[in-house]
């Protein structure tokens, strides 16, 4: 049976695929937890609003490929989505935008309400951009190395009793 | 690591286990708890000094179900690229080694959860040694 997947809309594609999918992460901790690993989500929770792979339009944020301490900022072309969100040129699909690591936080916002917001593309994902961006920059900084515990209690006593010793 | 959102206040309503009916008594009769079902059974009847059953009174608060005492809950991840899901929720997850993962991936996830500002809960195990 051919399937044409033009005339299948992303409300099917969603009920399809809600239930369980190659980029979900389900655990039975914490009640049931379910994460979703899709590069076009920007908070990795997984629901209707935030799938990327589902929508016509979707927003990504992530280290770039090629430098993890730069940004790129992924949305969907619409030129190469059908009406029906189905993607007919897959690999014109994306359009990507590039950070480079020196450049300023605030100016990494700015650019991105330009690319997005201000041309009306997703506007309600605005805020979970803009805190993404932030975040993966915060995990971007080098970090200090955890201080050495200093031993207390019985420890401590042990220590300094061989440290008289061998003086 | 980033501390936890604030929450209201943890309340267990009991710590203490619920032990199987006479389990006391006979040591072929486990203390897991089961439901007695008997006529007579006093417990069932809930007869002054007997032992409690669980009802779901004793169930916590929604709020602070499932929570750690540090106020997250735990997610369990296999591989270093999972951890990478918590990038947003460090405040309310943190991350729990799975047990069969290898000293070698343990070290890559506990730098990749050093970099993302997630908690380990079990971020000594199976990495430091006894010295």
């Amino acid at each position: 049976m051919a399937t044409n997947f033009e005339n299948m809309s992303t409300d099917l594609i969603w009920l399809c695929t809600r239930g369980n999918n190659s980029m979900l992460l389900k655990r039975k901790q914490a009640g049931g937890v379910t994460f979703s690993r899709d590069p076009l989500n920007l908070t990795n929770i997984h629901n209707r609003k935030y799938e990327g792979f589902i929508d016509t339009k979707a927003i990504g944020i992530n280290p770039s490929a090629r430098n993890p301490s730069a940004l790129t900022l992924t949305t969907k072309n619409a030129s190469a989505v059908n009406p029906s969100g189905a993607p007919s040129q897959p690999a014109k699909l994306h359009k990507t935008h590039h950070f480079p690591a020196n450049t300023h936080n605030r100016q990494i916002y700015r650019q991105l309400i330009k690319e997005t917001t201000k041309q009306g593309y997703r506007v309600d994902l605005r805020q979970e951009m803009i805190a993404r961006a932030s975040a993966l920059r915060q995990a971007q900084r080098t970090k200090k190395p955890t201080p050495e515990r200093k031993p207390r209690g019985r420890k401590a006593l042990k220590l300094a009793a061989e440290g008289k010793r061998k003086a | 690591m980033a501390a936890a959102k604030k929450h209201v206040p943890i309340v267990k309503k009991r710590t203490a286990r619920f032990n199987r009916h006479q389990s006391d008594r006979f040591k072929c009769v486990a203390p897991n708890w089961r439901k007695p079902k008997g006529i007579d059974n006093r417990v069932r009847r809930r007869f002054k000094g007997q032992a409690a059953m669980p009802k779901i009174g004793y169930g916590s608060n929604a709020k602070t179900r499932h929570l750690m005492p540090s106020g997250h809950k735990a997610f369990l991840v296999h591989r270093p690229a999972e951890i990478d899901v918590l990038l947003m929720h460090n405040r309310t997850f943190a991350a729990e080694i799975a047990h069969a993962v290898s000293s070698r991936k343990r070290v890559e996830i506990i730098a990749r959860a050093k970099q993302l500002g997630v908690k380990v809960t079990n971020g000594k195990a199976k990495v430091t040694t006894e010295s």
